[in-house]
C-alpha cells in the first residue's frame, strides 16, 4: 500500500496538469457538442473560453473575489455575450453561420489587444493565481455531463434532436427554432467560459493568441473525432486528443507524424467518431 | 538530428565506461521542436548539443558526464508545464534550459520555483520573467537593455534629432519591443514624429510608410519580426526612404539578407552576440557549429551554448550529494556567482527584483554589440 501510495504520489507530481487539462478540454468538446447537437456549426467556442478566461481572470486578480463567485462572472459573461451577438447571428445557417462565427472569434481577439489597459493587451495577464484543484474540475466536468444527459433526454433534447434532422419539419412540428438554437448557444458558451476560468487558474498566464482559429478548430475536432452521437463521444475525443501526443512523447522527432498518422486513420476508419457503439457492436458481431 | 543524438548517447556512454567512478549529471532542456517557434527550438537544441559534447570529450564536470534529457514543449503553455512536471519530478533533473518562449515561461516557471528546481532560460526576453522567484536564471539579455544601448549609438553616429516609430501591436515580442523603445525615447529626450501600428500577417505597409516619409524624421525605430521586418525595409526604400532603420531582436537574423535582398542596408540592431565578432571563442564556436550542423549559427545556438558552459562553470563548485534536493539548492547557490567569458563576450548575473521590489531572480548583465548591416552583412559599430 505505501508503495502504491509513493508510486502515486510521483505519478501525480508528474501528470496532475496534464489530467486536468483532460477535464477543461472535455467540458470544451461538450460546449461546442451542445451546438453541433442542434445542428449548428458555431466556431465561437474558443473566443468565449477567451471571454470567460478573461473574465475570471480579473476578477480574481482586481477584485479579489473568491474562486466560486470568479468562475461564475465566467460564466456569466460569455452567455451574455452570446445572447446579445445569437440573437442576429443564428439567423444563418451551414457555412454562412461557420463563418459569422469565425469572423466573432477575430473580433474578441482584437477587442482584446486593443483594451490593454484592462487585458494586458498582446502582452497577456501574468501572474493569476493557481487556484484550480483537480476536484473542482472533476465536479464541473461531473455536473455539465449530467446536466446535459438530463438535457438530452428532456423535451428540450429531443426539440434539438428534431432540428438536427430537419429544421422545416422541427418548425412545422411546433417547435420555437430561434429560442432552442439560442438557448444551445447560450449554454455552450457558458460551459466554454468555465473551462476557460479553470484553465486560466491552473496555468497563471492567458494571452490573446491562445483563443484564435487554432484553439477554435481543436476544440471541433475533439468533438468530432470522439463522435457527437452521445455524450460520451466528446468526452473520449477530448480525452484522445489530449492524451495521444503525451503517450508518443518517447518517440521525439516522429511524435507529430505519428500523431497526424493516426488522427487520420481514425477519420478513414471510423467516419462518426470514436464512440460509435453501432460500429462497435457491428465489429464482434462479425467475429462471432 | 536522431543519428545525431543518438551519436552523442554513444560518447556519453563511451565517456561514461572510461571513468567507472563517474556519474551523470542531468539536464533538462525544453525546447519548442515543432509549432510555430520551431525553428528558434532547433537552434537551442543544437547549441545544448554542441557544448554537452565539448564539455562531456574534455573529461566532463569534475569528472561527472553531462546528460541532457530533450524535450519538445510545442511553444505551448500546457504543454510546457507538461515537460516541466515530467523534468522535475520523472527524469529528476538538476536543472530545467528552457522554455523557448516567454509565454511558456510566464506559465511554466512558477511550477519549477515551487518545486525549487533551477530554471536556466535562454531565449526569454521579456519582462518580468526572472520576478518569479529566485530559482529563475536567464542569460538572454532582455530588450529593456539592449534597445536603449542601440538607439543611442544611432543616434550619436548619425545624427539622429527625431524619430518616427512602426510597430507590430499584436504580437507579445513586438509589443514589448515597442514599449521598451517608447521608454528609451522618452529616456534620451528624443522626440517622436509619428507611431504606426501594423498587424501579423500584413503585407502592405506603404500607408504608415508613407505617413512616415511625411513626418520628417531622422531614422525608424521598428519593432517587428522577420516576416514583416523584411518587407517594410523593401517597401521603404522603394518609396525613396533612405533613412537608417533601429531594430529589435525580431530582425536580427542573417535571414533578413535573403528576404530583403537589396534593401536590406542601414539597419542597426543591438544584441551580445554578432557573427561578425571575431573573439576566439566566437570563432572556435562558429567553426565546430558549422562544421557539427552544415549551417552558421544564430544568437539563439550562441546563448544557449554559453548558457550550459555557464552552468558547468557553477557545478564545478557543487559536490553532489546524490539527494537530488540538496544538489539543486546547491547548484542554485553556486550560480549567481559564476563569471564567465563566452561567445557572447564577459558575462555575469545580476539579480532582479518582483513586482514588490523584493531581490527575485537572476538576469544577465551584459554588454550589447550593435551593429549596422551593409552589402548583406553586419558590421560591428565600434
Amino acid at each position: 500500500m505505501d508503495a502504491f501510495l509513493l508510486w502515486f504520489d510521483e505519478f501525480w507530481a508528474v501528470y496532475s496538469n496534464l489530467i486536468l487539462t483532460l477535464g477543461i478540454n472535455a467540458l470544451l468538446a461538450l460546449s461546442i457538442w451542445l451546438t453541433l447537437a442542434c445542428g449548428l456549426l458555431a466556431l465561437a467556442n474558443a473566443a468565449f473560453m477567451g471571454i470567460g478566461a478573461y473574465a475570471g481572470a480579473l476578477a480574481t486578480m482586481n477584485y479579489d473575489s473568491p474562486f466560486a463567485l470568479s468562475l461564475v462572472v465566467a460564466m456569466a459573461a460569455p452567455s451574455l455575450v452570446a445572447l446579445a451577438i445569437g440573437v442576429p447571428v443564428l439567423r444563418l445557417g451551414g457555412v454562412y453561420l461557420a463563418m459569422a462565427t469565425l469572423g466573432f472569434g477575430e473580433v474578441v481577439r482584437v477587442v482584446i489587444l486593443n483594451t490593454e489597459s484592462i487585458t494586458g493587451g498582446a502582452l497577456g495577464l501574468n501572474g493569476i493565481p493557481q487556484q484550480t484543484q483537480w476536484w473542482h474540475v472533476a465536479l464541473a466536468l461531473a455536473i455539465v455531463v449530467f446536466m446535459l444527459a438530463r438535457l438530452h433526454r428532456s423535451k428540450t433534447g429531443r426539440a434539438f434532436e428534431a432540428i438536427k434532422v430537419d429544421e422545416t419539419a422541427a418548425g412545422l412540428m411546433g417547435i420555437d427554432l430561434r429560442a432552442h438554437k439560442l438557448l444551445a448557444f447560450v449554454l455552450g458558451a457558458a460551459i466554454a467560459g468555465l473551462a476557460g476560468a479553470l484553465n486560466a487558474h491552473l496555468t497563471f498566464f492567458i494571452g490573446p493568441q491562445e483563443y484564435g482559429f487554432d484553439r477554435g478548430v481543436e476544440i471541433l475536432t475533439m468533438a468530432i473525432l470522439g463522435g457527437i452521437g452521445s455524450l460520451i463521444g466528446p468526452v473520449i475525443g477530448a480525452f484522445f486528443l489530449t492524451l495521444l501526443p503525451e503517450l508518443l512523447r518517447g518517440l521525439a522527432d516522429f511524435r507529430l507524424i505519428v500523431n497526424g498518422l493516426i488522427l487520420v486513420s481514425v477519420v478513414l476508419f471510423l467516419p462518426n467518431g470514436l464512440w460509435d457503439p453501432a460500429r462497435i457492436r457491428n465489429w464482434f458481431g462479425a467475429r462471432r | 538530428m536522431q543519428f545525431m543524438r543518438s551519436a552523442i548517447v554513444a560518447l556519453a556512454i563511451g565517456a561514461s565506461t572510461v571513468a567507472s567512478q563517474a556519474a551523470e549529471v542531468k539536464l533538462g532542456v525544453a525546447a519548442a521542436l515543432s509549432g510555430l517557434a520551431a525553428q528558434y527550438g532547433a537552434a537551442i537544441r543544437n547549441g545544448f548539443e554542441l557544448a554537452a559534447e565539448e564539455i562531456n570529450a574534455a573529461g566532463g564536470v569534475n569528472g561527472n558526464t553531462i546528460k541532457l534529457v530533450v524535450e519538445d514543449e510545442q511553444g505551448k503553455k500546457e504543454e510546457a508545464i507538461n515537460v516541466y512536471k515530467k523534468l522535475i519530478f520523472q527524469d529528476k533533473v538538476l536543472l530545467i534550459f528552457g522554455p523557448t518562449l516567454s509565454n511558456s515561461a510566464s506559465a511554466a516557471n512558477p511550477i519549477a520555483q515551487a518545486a525549487k528546481a533551477p530554471v536556466f532560460g535562454t531565449s526569454n526576453t521579456a519582462d518580468g520573467i526572472t520576478a518569479v522567484g529566485n530559482y529563475i536564471f536567464r542569460n538572454s539579455v532582455t530588450e529593456a537593455d539592449v534597445l536603449p544601448v542601440t538607439l543611442k549609438t544611432v543616434v550619436e553616429k548619425e545624427g539622429v534629432k527625431k524619430v518616427a516609430v512602426l510597430y507590430g501591436n499584436d504580437d507579445v515580442f513586438t509589443k514589448s519591443g515597442y514599449d521598451n523603445f517608447a521608454k528609451a525615447l522618452k529616456d534620451q529626450n528624443i522626440p517622436v514624429t509619428t507611431t504606426e501600428t501594423f498587424a501579423k500577417g500584413d503585407v502592405d505597409f506603404k500607408a504608415q510608410l508613407t505617413k512616415i516619409k511625411a513626418s520628417g524624421p531622422d531614422a525608424i525605430v521598428l519593432s517587428a519580426l522577420l516576416a514583416e521586418g523584411a518587407p517594410i525595409l523593401v517597401q521603404a526604400r522603394q518609396l525613396g526612404i533612405d533613412l537608417p532603420f533601429v531594430g529589435g531582436n525580431g530582425v536580427n537574423s542573417v535571414k533578413i539578407f535573403e528576404l530583403a535582398k537589396g534593401a536590406s542596408d542601414n539597419l542597426w540592431v543591438g544584441s551580445p552576440w554578432s557573427a561578425s565578432n571575431d573573439t576566439p571563442e566566437n570563432k572556435k564556436f562558429i567553426e565546430a557549429y558549422t562544421k557539427k550542423f552544415g549551417l552558421a549559427p544564430d544568437q539563439f545556438a550562441a546563448q544557449t551554448y554559453d548558457a550550459l558552459h555557464i552552468v558547468a562553470e557553477a557545478l564545478k563548485k557543487v559536490q553532489l550529494s546524490g539527494d537530488i534536493a540538496k544538489d539543486r539548492a546547491a547548484l542554485r547557490d553556486a550560480l549567481p556567482d559564476v563569471s564567465w567569458t563566452g561567445v557572447t563576450g564577459p558575462f555575469k548575473f545580476r539579480q532582479a527584483v518582483d513586482k514588490s521590489g523584493k531581490p527575485a531572480g537572476y538576469d544577465a548583465d551584459q554588454q550589447p554589440i550593435v551593429s549596422v548591416t551593409k552589402d548583406g552583412a553586419y558590421q560591428i559599430v565600434k
